[in-house]
């Protein structure tokens, strides 16, 4: 039954999903109730004033926010759709996006508590860290593409919406939150039905496919660095527990395992169906392959340098 | 009509997901899916549904009248049925524990190499031991000398043996290590040598108990229990590791 590399079963796959619903679930609510808050609460002036002016600063800030707005990558989804409704440029939602499921207090502790005895500190600062220049190159990159070629036609269409409710007109604060209910509900089914389809794909892969069919690509950098990536994408972790899983592939080079811990919280296949409520499909498509390309090649370097 | 069906939506699948989270919660089945650190926000979260289910349906969404009005009024039935039906499904369907195949496709963890670095643990004086730790033993000589041919009792799954079994008088027994959730759970297995033939359906829970041994075998140093009995077991309340 084992040496196949495709055993589906019903109950592992009803149990799998399951779990991962369960825990996820929660983050989303959080989520999306942050962002019904925001659309009520957060003057889109307030927000702007305080960005820094230039859009390399300003990328650099959002992909360093998760320190102090920690957020995972299912619950983050639902927070940058509403700031970027709110006019907070794409570039600087993106990488907040992007880095935040890496750059943050709990996953440097559970990345450093995964990988005691391994190297912990080194491994923890390099997880850290390219995943912040990742997400700033990325961030970037897409800064001058134009936003009908990233968002999906819905939220532009409803950018224009977004209105503020501070100022001498401003609504009773009972029917502002009233608002803001509505506002986190619709996000919250919204994402909810997306997150359900790409765990339920992602749930087949981690319980049916035979993980040893992966074990002989250890040997080959490329090989062992793109496998990686590759299996984070399909096994969709939490950030905060993928190092545990990563540091059990002891047959892989520590690059490899760099590339699954920073490749796995900005683009897997429950993200995919997460950021396609936000971006258009083929933006997200062009997002993971360039991500892929990207953090594959510097691992590959990472590993030719001896790591 | 269409108008109240439509405007139920909403609360029928927060209201659902209220009670599924408040189910798991409330029967104990959250502990078979989840690290214990994420129990409290699952019932934070089936209350927060419950009440926003409410909320939702006592103060409904105000239609919008104007014609270039972009909102998202949540989709139709066939969204609605993708947010209910899979969750009730697989709520009904899953055994809350992997089986065969899972644990055979993940491949079982015999080597405290692939688990977190080892944390002392505070010496309770019990008898019952993880799994786990006999595997930590192998690397760690002072929890080596407190488990060397002690009396030992633990509580797993059974395996039949794949490989190392040359007499045919092994076969292993197997629990879930777990950080979050059952996605990441890493089945951890240890070799069982036993004189009487483990005859069980995989992934039966049996309690073996026995004396713990540290043998050399292909090169390392490996856990071996050599049992005294091996009986089989109701599923602990707990049946994951952590």
């Amino acid at each position: 039954m084992g040496s196949s590399w495709f055993t589906f079963n019903l109950g592992d796959f009803s149990y799998a999903f399951l779990s991962v619903l369960l825990e996820g679930v929660p983050f989303l609510i959080l989520g999306t109730l942050l962002s019904g808050l925001i659309d009520e609460f957060l003057p889109s002036r307030l927000m702007l004033r305080f960005l820094p002016r230039s859009r390399f600063w300003g990328v650099c800030a959002g992909a360093g926010l998760g320190l102090i707005f920690p957020m995972c990558e299912c619950g983050i989804v639902p927070v940058i759709r509403r700031l970027i409704g709110k006019g907070l440029p794409i570039s600087h939602a993106m990488a907040y996006m992007l880095a935040a499921p890496i750059v943050n207090p709990l996953v440097a502790v559970s990345t450093f508590a995964a990988f005691r005895g391994q190297g912990a500190v080194e491994f923890t600062i390099l997880r850290l860290s390219l995943g912040y220049a990742v997400a700033v190159a990325v961030s970037l990159a897409i800064s001058g593409l134009p936003m009908a070629r990233i968002l999906r036609p819905r939220l532009i269409a409803s950018l224009g919406e977004t209105h503020d409710h501070d100022g001498p007109h401003a609504l009773p604060v009972r029917r502002r939150l009233t608002s803001a209910m509505h506002s986190g509900v619709r996000d919250f089914l919204d994402v909810l039905l997306y997150f359900i389809l790409g765990v339920a794909i992602a749930s087949v892969f981690s319980t049916a496919v035979n993980q040893k069919i992966i074990l002989p690509f250890a040997s080959n950098d490329w090989l062992a660095v793109a496998t990686m990536m590759g299996l984070a994408g399909i096994l969709a972790l939490c950030s905060t527990s993928d190092a545990f899983i990563a540091a059990t592939f002891v047959a892989f080079p520590a690059a490899a395992k760099l590339a699954f811990l920073v490749f796995g919280p900005m683009m897997d296949l429950k993200l995919i169906f997460i950021y396609s409520s936000v971006f258009r499909k083929r933006f997200v498509l062009g997002l993971a392959a360039g991500l892929f390309v990207l953090i594959g090649l510097i691992c590959v370097r990472l590993a030719s340098t001896g790591l | 009509m269409n108008v109240i069906a439509s405007g139920l939506r909403t609360p029928i699948v927060l209201l659902t997901w209220g009670v599924v989270l408040g189910y798991f919660c409330i029967t104990n089945r959250i502990a078979s899916y989840l690290h214990p650190s994420f129990h409290a926000l699952t019932w934070v979260s089936a209350a927060v549904l419950i009440l926003l289910a409410v909320a939702t349906a006592l103060l409904p969404e105000k239609s919008c009248t104007h014609d270039d009005c972009h909102h998202h009024h949540g989709g139709g039935w066939l969204s609605t049925l993708v947010l209910i039906v899979p969750l009730i499904a697989a709520t009904t369907l899953s055994p809350s524990e992997f089986g065969i195949a899972a644990v055979q496709n993940r491949g079982t963890v015999q080597d405290m190499s692939q688990l977190p670095a080892f944390v002392p643990r505070a010496d309770d004086g019990r008898a019952k031991i993880q799994l786990v730790d006999l595997l930590y033993a192998t690397a760690e000589p002072s929890m080596r000398e407190d488990f060397e041919n002690r009396n030992i009792e633990i509580v797993g799954q059974f395996l039949p043996a794949r490989t190392g079994n040359p007499d045919g008088d092994r076969f292993e027994i197997v629990r879930m290590f777990v950080m979050c959730c059952a996605a990441d759970a890493r089945p951890v297995s240890v070799a069982v040598q036993s004189d009487r033939p483990a005859d069980f359906p995989a992934m039966t829970w049996l309690k073996v108990t026995g004396r713990a041994t540290f043998p050399f075998e292909n090169g390392r140093r490996t856990a071996l229990v050599v049992a005294d009995s091996v009986t089989e077991v109701e599923a602990p309340a707990e049946t994951f590791i952590y």
